[in-house]
């Protein structure tokens, strides 16, 4: 019997096998995207503008150009455990400015002034070096440019704030444009369990 | 500017570069990874030696003796690098970030306690310096307490959150401060958090990070002039510094970069 098997039978099984195991992956792969089960998110180290080692370069804002969505599913998230609650805080002041009359940065970082600077505690009249400061990120106006990130990753910073995917506004593409245009590779897809 | 660039010498430390410090004959020492190395006037290496920990602060006391400071403890080597012994303390609970003397008492920057210990010389907790304020400590969020120690016992404390060197007695009383924000004028420290580390000699040496940045200013708080900026890795921060002992030639100033791995050395001009 096995005489009558030709190398063109063999071919032949194999083929269909691969193709039915590939038609078979691509299928599973739709129904966990079509179940909110795979999605996209940044990968914080390779983006430009939070990857370590990328000093003297100005923030990429692809994430805010080429979304579909309006402002960009892109938001800037500000870790608060890692964040300083620096007094001058070089995401939220722009540290090249020139100094105001009380001795502090003249102009904010964020062209939207997405970020808002509050004391934490009680404030020290006489020396508001003597305070600790939240910074909290207002998502309604944040369109993810990735300035804020820039600066206030490691060495400047302390790297707490990165760019993320918020799900409640991104509409999962299958094709993501930010993902298609980003250089780095920076825009990926995961498991929704293993996203941030 | 009174000071030149006169030379780099490469370090064996294949991760880190964290520690200077020169000792009364003008020996360069050098901490990293787990080990301290010796450097002669020339920059020639003279010894290595291991340590139990990583090494984060070093310091040389007048008869040679070598203070490493590590997580948690110092480790005490004779000059030739046996150990001697080992202090630990409840006092040294983070990373040890910076060592001196004040007289016969040693300084130890605490990252934990965001403090500097002063222990008499049989390892006795005597007090804490810059905690007495409202935010309970030095502001750190560079990582490192750094110190430098005068020849009157005052001792030059780095507060970088709040862009200032703050002097204090041993005692812990604050004395007074210099600096200030600002990141367009030179005179200031920029950025979140400088100056990160601090040197005495003939001037008060300061560095900085992103970018990264050595400067001397006299102990008014006057800038004296700006030593280097462009000879570091953008990257580096936490940059020690430190001075040559009056009397031995020339000051000099070592600086460590920290991504490179390489010690800049500065030379005084006379002028």
């Amino acid at each position: 019997m096995s005489a009558d098997i030709t190398r063109r039978d063999v071919l032949t099984t194999a083929v269909r096998g691969t193709v039915l195991a590939v038609m078979g992956g691509g299928a599973g792969f739709l129904v966990k995207k079509a179940n909110g089960q795979i999605v996209w998110q940044v990968d914080a180290a390779r983006c430009v503008n939070s990857r370590l080692g990328e000093t003297g370069v100005a923030a990429c804002s692809l994430c805010t150009t080429e979304c579909v969505v309006p402002l960009s599913a892109v938001r800037a998230v500000n870790e608060y455990a890692k964040c300083g609650r620096c007094n001058i805080c070089p995401a939220y002041f722009d540290v090249t400015s020139p100094v105001d009359q009380h001795g502090y940065p003249s102009v904010k970082l964020c062209p939207r002034d997405a970020i808002l600077r509050h004391p934490i505690g009680k404030l020290d009249p006489e020396d508001p070096a003597n305070n600790f400061y939240e910074y909290l990120i207002d998502e309604t106006k944040c369109d993810g440019c990735g300035k804020c990130v820039m600066q206030c990753k490691d060495p400047l910073g302390l790297g707490s704030i990165t760019l993320r995917v918020r799900y409640d506004k991104c509409v999962n593409c299958n094709r993501c444009a930010i993902s298609t245009a980003c250089p780095q590779s920076a825009v990926v897809q995961l498991p929704a369990g293993h996203a941030v | 500017m009174p000071y030149r660039h006169l030379k780099a010498i490469a370090s064996q430390f294949e991760f880190a570069l964290t520690a200077l410090a020169v000792d009364a004959r003008g020996q360069l020492h050098a901490g990293g990874d787990r080990a301290v190395e010796v450097y002669d006037g020339d920059g020639r290496r003279v010894g290595r030696w291991a340590a139990s920990r990583q090494v984060c602060s070093l310091t040389v006391a007048a008869d040679g003796t070598v203070y490493v400071g590590e997580e948690r403890q110092i480790e005490i080597f004779s000059g030739a690098g046996q150990i001697v012994r080992t202090l630990r303390h409840p006092k040294l609970a983070g990373r040890v970030t910076s060592l001196g003397f004040s007289g016969d008492d040693l300084l130890a920057g605490d990252t934990w306690d965001r403090a500097i210990q002063r222990f008499d010389r049989t390892g006795t907790f005597l007090n804490s310096i810059g905690k007495d304020n409202p935010v309970n400590g030095l502001l750190i969020p560079n990582g490192a307490v750094d110190f430098a120690v005068a020849l009157n016992r005052t001792i030059f404390a780095a507060n970088p959150g709040k862009h200032r060197v703050e002097r204090y007695s041993p005692a812990g009383g604050l004395l007074g401060h210099c600096g200030r924000f600002d990141g367009r004028d030179p005179a200031g420290f920029t950025g979140c958090c400088n100056p990160t580390n601090v040197a005495i000699g003939g001037a008060l040496f300061t560095t900085e990070k992103a970018g990264p940045r050595v400067k001397a200013y006299d102990f008014d708080g006057r800038l004296l002039g700006v030593l280097a900026t462009d000879l570091f890795d953008p990257n580096c921060k936490n940059m020690d510094v430190a001075v040559s002992p009056a009397g031995a030639g020339p000051e000099r100033v070592y600086v460590a970069d920290t991504v490179r791995r390489t010690i800049q050395v500065f030379e005084a001009v006379n002028s």
